[in-house]
């Protein structure tokens, strides 16, 4: 890649120094191994980037090149075995097990792939669930949720009873549910069709719109498109570059 | 939201929670009945055991003076004082009296029997019973208060000069049912001799004592003691309640409506109690048949039984373990997933244990009615002689301790698959959930 090493845009100053104060993640040499059978797998390499709050990133790259490794070390699910690793400028190295929990719950929104929603709740039960993990459950607000993601009629199914779609409509709606200023969405249209794909893609920019930071794994090219900033992964490697709009609208 | 998630995954994945449900209801339904025997072997074998024998002995006060020279089977017969016949139907005005069941006097003597054919002797206790005696609307007598002993031939009716042998003496006398030998004694203090000719009508096995013994009629005994009227000891059955604590209290010792109460409640103790009373001259106590002669059995079985219940709560637990590791092992995604929403190992934890446990009290309830009618089953198995036809055998308190036993069984048992769920990497379960 021609433009690789390029470091562009307003989070990163002129001598290469992340600007932690306006960023709402930032990772500074942050590496995860993974100790394999006698040997160590490093899945990601001394990364070093920046996210501000309210921006839309993809991250793209190879099977294997340490996307869903990212992902999970954002999400605070996984720690790095090296690096720094600020959310909300905050260490998460500093934080306790139970911190780290709390924090997940009020800081971070996940929308998989394979949605993970439990197969014995209804829609609107897998809703709430996030809602009793973070404080408390409020059904009218899931209700609310479900109906923002278009799935008002369907409060009540069970997920097996539900198409792909709307199974990841209701995990974007259980993601947002308690607010949280960062969605992590690791290929959320991965499972889906075109049609699917152009809802999900839509239900995203709405909350873009909204102000919510998100950080999303994909391999179309459609769905990056969207993004404002590309991180591309090349085995554990990280390139940045600007994609879309200019990026001095994301100064704030 | 906790009971709707607890209520759901059990209305909705029925078919998954049943191998763990199975393991504890089987396990807890061996353990109840084994328990449920156990508590109550002890109870039954009691009324078993209580349809055999006195549990009153009726005899002289004078006796009590003498304890020294031994029991009363072993003073001479006519050096004895005596209790009157007549005096027996006293018994019938007693506060208990409608829970009598049995009477039988006693009159030993010490005879001498003469083969007629070759005039060899053989010194017998002779000792005079009622047999059949119409007793108020009791039929009773010898054969009521020693339901064991088995019967060749007839009783002797009264003043017949019929006998029964034991069966050890019928064998060395070399006698049958129909023959017949002379009968002698002293009658009385003043030693009068007496001597008729026996009849042998019957034949009886004892298995104790009795088999060396002449069985005649109390009339008949009374005639050689040249006492009439005279009776040595009185068996008494009665229908009791158990002996706790409050029946063995002195009740002259207790105010007086503690008394009352005491005199009221259909112990042994208080029978006897009744029976000196209204018998002048008469020493009553209890017999203490089961503690004192089958303890040791009833004790060896209840161990076993003890024994049985922990080795079947201890493979439910094995059981439980193993289908609490494959449930849960089916259930890591739903762990990654609580993770990924930011909840606590605690309150996963908590979640899962809530489970274990209102499996355990579901499953626990269910294998203690189970496991009581298969006591009641077994119990009318083994009981099967008293007519207590499979009689429900629902012991409350085991409920509880069955309750909490399936709980510490499903709660240890799934400890070990929580722990390794919950140390599992949240990100690798999301991974590998794909
Ligand atoms: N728990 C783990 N233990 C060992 N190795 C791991 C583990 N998780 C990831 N890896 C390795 O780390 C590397 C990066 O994995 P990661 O899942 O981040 O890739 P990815 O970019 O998300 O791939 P894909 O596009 O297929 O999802 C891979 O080589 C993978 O085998
Ligand atoms: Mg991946």
């Amino acid at each position: 890649m021609s433009e690789a090493k390029i470091q562009t845009g307003p989070l990163v100053d002129p001598h290469g120094e992340t600007r932690d104060d306006c960023a709402v993640i930032a990772l500074k040499n942050v590496t995860r191994e993974y100790a394999g059978h006698g040997s160590t797998v490093r899945a990601l390499a001394d990364a070093t980037f920046s996210i501000v709050a309210g921006e839309w990133v993809a991250i793209t790259g190879p099977s294997g090149s340490g996307k869903s490794t990212l992902v999970n070390l954002i999400g605070c699910l996984d720690r790095p075995t090296a690096g720094q690793l600020k959310i909300d400028n905050v260490d998460v190295a500093s934080m306790t097990a139970t911190e780290l929990d709390r924090f997940r719950a009020d800081k971070i929104g996940f929308i998989f792939q394979q949605f993970h929603l439990i197969p014995y709740l209804s829609a609107i039960e897998n809703v709430m669930l996030a809602q009793y993990f973070h404080s408390m459950t409020d059904e009218a607000e899931a209700r609310a949720a479900l109906v923002r993601v278009g799935l008002g009629e369907r409060v009540s199914h069970l997920p097996s009873e539900l198409s792909g779609g709307e199974q990841q409509r209701v995990c974007i709606a259980r993601a947002l549910i308690n607010n949280p200023p960062i969605l992590l969405a690791d290929e959320p249209t991965g499972n889906l069709d075109a049609a699917n794909q152009t809802i999900v893609a839509e239900l995203l920019q709405d909350l873009h719109r909204n102000g919510h930071t998100i950080v999303m794994v994909t391999h179309d090219p459609e769905m990056a498109g969207l993004a404002q900033r590309r991180i591309a992964l090349s085995h554990g490697k990280v390139f940045c570059h600007p994609v879309g709009g200019p990026m001095v609208t994301l100064r704030r | 939201m906790f009971f709707r998630l607890l209520m759901e995954s059990f209305r909705r994945q029925r078919r998954r929670k049943m191998l763990a449900g199975v393991a504890i209801l089987l396990g807890t339904t061996a353990v109840t009945a084994m328990l449920a025997l156990a508590t109550t072997i002890g109870d039954r074998i009691h009324k078993e055991l209580a349809v055999y024998g006195a549990n009153i002995v009726v005899y002289p006060k004078a006796d009590l003076l003498d304890v020294k020279v031994g029991g009363v089977d072993v003073k001479p017969a006519s050096g004895g004082v005596y209790l009157k016949e007549s005096d027996l139907e006293k018994l019938k005005t007693i506060f208990w009296a409608n829970n009598i069941t049995g009477v039988s006097p006693e009159l030993p003597l010490q005879l001498t029997a003469t083969r007629q054919e070759d005039g060899r002797l053989f010194p017998a206790r002779t000792v005079g019973y009622w047999f059949d005696h119409d007793f108020g609307t009791l039929k009773t007598g010898a054969q009521a208060l020693h339901p064991w002993w088995r019967l060749q031939g007839t009783w002797p009716l009264v003043h017949s000069r019929d006998v029964v042998v034991g069966a050890t003496l019928a064998k060395q006398m070399e006698l049958k049912i129909g023959d017949s030998f002379r009968l002698q004694g002293m009658a009385g203090n003043a030693g009068q001799p007496i001597s008729l000719t026996a009849n042998i009508v019957g034949i009886v096995t004892t298995g104790d004592g009795t088999d060396s013994e002449i069985l005649l009629s109390l009339q008949d005994a009374q005639l050689f003691a040249g006492a009439n009227d005279a009776v040595r000891r009185v068996e008494v059955s009665a229908r009791t309640k158990p002996e706790d604590a409050f029946a063995r209290v002195d009740p002259d010792s207790l105010p007086p409506k503690q008394r009352e109460i005491w005199y009221c409640r259909p112990y042994a103790n208080s029978i006897a109690y009744q029976i000196r009373e209204a018998i002048p001259g008469a020493q009553a106590e209890q017999v203490r048949r089961v503690e004192q002669s089958e303890g040791n059995v009833l004790k060896r079985i209840s161990g076993l039984m003890w024994l049985i219940s922990a080795a079947a709560l201890l493979a439910a637990g094995f059981a439980v373990s193993a289908a609490m590791a494959t449930a849960i092992l089916e259930r890591r995604g739903e762990i990654g997933l609580m993770r990924s929403l930011g909840a606590s190992k605690g309150s996963i934890a908590l979640l899962f244990y809530a489970e274990a446990g209102l499996l355990a009290v579901l499953a626990g309830t269910m294998g203690y009615l189970l496991g009581s009618g298969l006591a009641a089953w077994l119990g009318a198995r083994i009981f099967a002689g008293d007519g207590g036809a499979a009689e429900a055998v629902l012991i409350p308190v085991l409920l509880p301790v069955v309750v909490a036993l399936a709980l510490v069984v499903a709660i240890a048992g799934s400890t070990p698959s929580i722990r390794a769920a919950l140390r599992m990497e949240p990100s690798a379960i999301l991974r590998a959930d794909a």
